[in-house]
């Protein structure tokens, strides 16, 4: 086991008890509550096998889900969203997608943004249609989806450069 | 066998993508509630479908059978009506005066070997079915409705061991809950019936008129054995039903219009 995947367990274990038992009583304005854990989908490494990080999608989530008391859509989100990183990144980096730390350097910001922007978006509009779950709430989803990306967008892009200096 | 092989590796990620989500599903249907009631919904207006393709094959392959059946049904009916050609039907008259509208409808699949049983009938909320009415043949009682989609809706079954129904005796009028035990379809259990009463066995048993969902009077069965404990103040009474709920086709569905009213004074 080398030091890239202690600071992996490290990451999942710590960002997993951080939104479980911080992030999700925040209830900004009532309804929302960033969702920071998907830092660790994010910031896997690039060239990482994605099979492993489809499991690991559908632990954080289950688990997250079980802490929480949640009924399941954070499992379904996460697991959906470990499952089409792969394709994200191919069409967010284009050729760049096979560099190991491509979401921390050696990227252009523009690629970097959209690759957020869209693992972010696809998560929250996954994970609110589980949870309401019908076709008369979709205006709800879609609020509920637009505001939490927001939040969760800026609390992940400030995070990062904590990241950043760690790993560097 | 090697080229299946090479097709797993190949789309392994899509595999554990498409068997975690299967997995995540089971846990979101048992969590809750919500997400299991549109589940279950979906899968009965789909089976429903089904079971009524199976059905329509089933029924066209018995139909010279059936067509005998009725022409027998048709003999005796007819001697009925001649026998009682101006005399007013008393049924009629009780559903009326409590205000209960009925429509027919067919069953598409009925159950009778299990402890819960259910029914499937061909009529949905299109046709103005209902949660919670309830349902007879022409013989006796059936259920009462618990589920409905467009087209069909689900029928917890007289046959059902956490369904109890308000039902007394047609003679003196006392009353207790009717339950079945599990046990024989033709067999159930009048429990609650104050020891204060007499019973005799061949007796009559009806729907109570306490309940939302039957009129009184529809006919249930007859005592068959009753038992006096000799602490408890309540009797223990095994019924014979009427009707043989494993071998019907059609059903009666009733609507009992003063429900609102019934249920405002409830729950005041």
């Amino acid at each position: 086991m080398n030091s890239d995947n202690l600071i992996s367990i490290f990451q999942f274990i710590l960002l997993l008890f951080l939104q479980a038992f911080l992030l999700n009583n925040i209830n900004f304005f009532g309804f929302i509550n960033p969702n920071l854990y998907l830092l660790f989908i994010i910031v896997y490494r690039l060239d990482g096998n994605p099979t492993l990080l489809i499991i690991l999608g559908f632990l954080l989530g289950l688990f997250l889900d079980l802490l929480t008391q949640g009924s399941g859509g954070h499992t379904i989100a996460t697991l959906s969203i470990a499952f089409l990183r792969p394709y994200i990144a191919k069409f967010s980096f284009g050729v760049n997608n096979d560099i190991p730390m491509g979401m921390l350097k050696g990227s252009l910001l523009s690629q970097r943004l959209l690759y957020l922007s869209l693992v972010i978006f696809l998560h929250h509009f996954i994970l609110y249609s589980v949870i309401y779950f019908s076709f008369d709430n979709i205006i709800t989803i879609i609020k509920n989806t637009l505001f939490t990306s927001f939040f969760t967008f800026i609390m992940v892009y400030f995070s990062m450069g904590l990241f950043k200096e760690k790993n560097d | 066998m090697r080229q299946l092989i090479n097709a797993l590796i190949k789309y392994k990620n899509t595999l554990v993508y498409l068997g975690l989500l299967a997995l995540s599903l089971v846990f979101l249907n048992l969590r809750s509630f919500y997400h299991q009631s549109i589940f279950s919904n979906a899968a009965l207006s789909f089976s429903s479908n089904f079971n009524l393709i199976t059905h329509n094959i089933s029924s066209y392959i018995n139909l010279s059978e059936s067509n005998k059946k009725l022409l027998l049904e048709n003999e005796k009916l007819k001697a009925l009506e001649l026998e009682r050609f101006g005399e007013q039907s008393l049924k009629n008259i009780t559903l009326d005066s409590f205000g209960f509208e009925v429509s027919g409808a067919r069953i598409i699949k009925n159950s009778y070997n299990r402890a819960r049983n259910y029914l499937i009938i061909d009529k949905g909320h299109k046709d103005g079915i209902e949660v919670e009415m309830g349902v007879i043949s022409s013989d006796g009682v059936v259920g009462i409705v618990n589920q409905v989609t467009a087209d069909f809706s689900s029928v917890l079954s007289l046959l059902h061991r956490d369904l109890k129904i308000n039902a007394g005796f047609k003679r003196n009028g006392a009353y207790g809950s009717l339950s079945w035990q599990g046990n024989h379809p033709k067999r159930m259990k009048l429990l609650d019936v104050s020891t204060l009463n007499t019973v005799a066995i061949g007796d009559t048993i009806v729907t109570g008129g306490m309940s939302d969902y039957f009129p009184y009077g529809i006919p249930i069965g007859t005592v068959l054995d009753f038992k006096k404990p000799q602490l408890e103040g309540y009797y223990d009474i095994d019924i014979e039903l009427f009707s043989n709920l494993t071998q019907k086709e059609f059903v009666y569905i009733m609507r009992n219009n003063k429900l609102d009213q019934l249920k405002q004074l409830n729950n005041e």
